[in-house]
């Protein structure tokens, strides 16, 4: 299939395996959902300890249950991916761990405190399933049928994050405060979530005109902002005045000052140059070098290790 | 069969016993599902990440359940975790020794010496009569099942070389003799088999799990450090945690888990409704 074919017939899950699509939309629905499954990867590896810190027995289960499925996701991504034929699962695993794989801005920082837990369990999944919403419609199936399933285990991570928030938000003074310490830390990096206003950003034209992308950066930060403001209101967050967020005249979000937003650091982010995420890179990297002995032993029919496919559809 | 009888209508000789039995088994699970987690993200694969994680679920689960019928008896979860002194635990050392970074033989043996103990662990109390230990084994055993194929299948494979196998037995000569611990009898064990809150006594289970854990790690060509007719008390490590002695890991353990609670200065827990489970 030519380029100008895929985008002339580029529509929701209108390609898969059995198509011959052409090197371009290959490489460009790789980086997509390697990008995403590396995401999934090193959100799971940031949440890890908070098992551990739970401070309850059903939010410690609930916790290794959500990150149980964040890997799930990955792997259910990987395998969307390398149906393109691009990139095998193990190049792209060896590719995050090298520090070549990218993935999202807000995976790169340091998580230290249990009041952190719903940036990312609530705001960053909340973001997460505004764009993932909209992936439910890409034109490559594989990875359209991923989203089925993942948006639905993502709506139970939400509420989880959320009802954290609520606890948090709900309890003693001390507990208030470190809720809004916490937020007005990671605020401005939940608004690069979405990246740079649309003008900005380098792959997004090719991957509408294809099918890959259906809504642009600037229309899912603003819906996100639309749902997202009056919940951390509601749960007595006080939005921090910069970086500003502007209204139009229904009070509708439309727009981030990006000169209040730090660039600097989200591009040296984006290049995994950032000293925090290279922290989580090499540490991740250091473990899965520990057990290259057990992958070794395994043969290729049995690469997941013995059981795996009986024990993939765990809960 | 004679009616089951609820813990509640237990006399006290007998509800001190059966705390005894519950703290054990509550602990054991608990501890073990513990250190799984630490297996989460990090295991060789991803698909041996989501079954190790599943485990790790299922035990903390279990734990759960005997948390709650120690809840019949009183207890909150406050009391069975939060603010538990480290010393009143009641778990055995194997289940609280950390990993070494990358030796994936550790989890899987340990977990194959472990469900293994499981299984006759919830025989023995299946034959009680009282209903809070009866009416969960047929769950948790049916779980248990899959855990225990879980790690043979894992076993088989790492010995099928040299190299794994020479891992697997390193794991062995380490785990045995905590393992071992887990048939330690407390002051209540003979309270617990007069007030008949098991069918089978700890000596005859610790029997029968040695046949069965050497014959299978024989046949792969491991060694078991100690021969059925040893005497297993000869062979225990220095503290064996059910009466509370336990090794240093343990203390650094549970400080590490009640980290948050006591920071954000918790003092209760609140249940989720059907979440996570």
């Amino acid at each position: 299939m030519d380029i100008e074919t895929v985008k002339a017939r580029a529509g929701p899950r209108e390609f898969g395996r059995a198509d011959d699509m052409p090197e371009e939309y290959r490489e460009a629905a790789t980086r997509m959902l390697q990008f995403h499954a590396n995401s999934e990867i090193m959100g799971a590896y940031l949440e890890k300890p908070f098992i551990r810190q739970s401070p309850s027995v059903d939010r410690k289960l609930a916790f290794s249950a959500k990150v149980q499925d964040e890997i799930g996701h990955g792997q259910l991504l990987y395998r969307a991916a390398e149906a393109l034929g691009v990139k095998t699962r193990e190049e792209m695993l060896d590719e995050l761990a090298r520090g070549d794989g990218k993935f999202l801005n807000c995976f790169h920082y340091e998580m230290t405190d249990w009041a952190e837990t719903p940036m990312i369990a609530f705001f960053v999944d909340g973001a997460a399933m505004k764009r993932q919403a909209t992936l439910k419609q890409s034109s490559w199936t594989p990875y359209a049928h991923a989203m089925d399933k993942i948006c639905f285990e993502e709506g139970f991570h939400v509420k989880h994050g959320e009802d954290i928030m609520r606890e948090l938000a709900t309890g003693s003074r001390k507990e208030q405060r470190l809720l809004q310490e916490a937020f007005d830390e990671w605020w401005p990096r939940i608004l690069q979530f979405f990246g740079p206003t649309d003008d900005r950003s380098t792959h997004h034209d090719f991957a509408a005109d294809v099918g890959l992308k259906t809504m642009t950066n600037d229309e899912l930060r603003n819906q996100f902002l639309n749902a997202y403001v009056p919940k951390a209101r509601k749960y007595g967050l006080e939005i921090p005045d910069e970086p500003r967020i502007r209204t139009d005249e229904d009070g509708e979000y439309y727009e981030v000052v990006e000169a209040d937003l730090d660039w600097d650091e989200f591009f040296a982010i984006a290049k995994n140059e950032y000293p925090e995420g290279l922290d989580q890179i090499d540490g991740r990297a250091t473990a899965r070098e520990a057990v290259a002995w057990v992958r070794d032993s395994l043969t290729e029919a049995d690469a997941g290790g013995p059981g795996a496919t009986a024990s993939a559809g765990g809960d | 069969m004679a009616p089951l009888r609820a813990l509640a209508d237990l006399d006290d000789e007998e509800r001190a016993a059966a705390e005894s039995l519950l703290f054990r088994l509550a602990d054991d699970e608990f501890v073990i599902a513990e250190r799984y987690t630490e297996w989460q993200v990090v295991a060789p694969t991803l698909e041996s990440d989501l079954a190790l994680s599943n485990i790790a679920q299922d035990e903390l689960g279990h734990a759960r359940v005997w948390f709650d019928a120690l809840g019949e008896l009183g207890y909150s979860e406050r009391d069975l975790v939060w603010e538990r002194d480290p010393g009143a635990f009641r778990h055995s050392t194997l289940v609280e020794l950390p990993f070494a970074e990358g030796d994936w033989a550790d989890p899987i043996l340990r977990g194959y010496l472990y469900d293994v103990a499981e299984d006759l662990r919830l025989d023995a109390v299946a034959g009680s009569d009282v209903r809070e230990l009866v009416d969960p084994v047929e769950k948790i055993r049916s779980e248990e099942e899959y855990h225990l194929e879980h790690a043979q299948n894992w076993l088989e494979r790492l010995c099928d070389d040299d190299a794994g196998r020479e891992r697997v037995q390193s794991a062995a000569d380490r785990l045995v003799p905590h393992a071992l611990t887990l048939w330690v009898p407390g002051p209540a064990a003979s309270a617990i088999d007069s007030s008949g809150l098991r069918g089978e006594s700890l000596d005859a289970t610790r029997r029968q799990w040695l046949d069965t854990v050497a014959s299978f790690l024989e046949s792969l060509g491991l060694t078991v450090p100690l021969d059925p007719g040893d005497d297993p008390t000869e062979s225990l490590p220095d503290s064996v945690g059910s009466d509370g002695n336990h090794t240093d890991h343990w203390p650094r353990l549970h400080d590490e888990l009640t980290e948050t609670y006591r920071e954000l200065g918790r003092s209760d827990v609140r249940r989720l409704r059907g979440e996570g489970t």
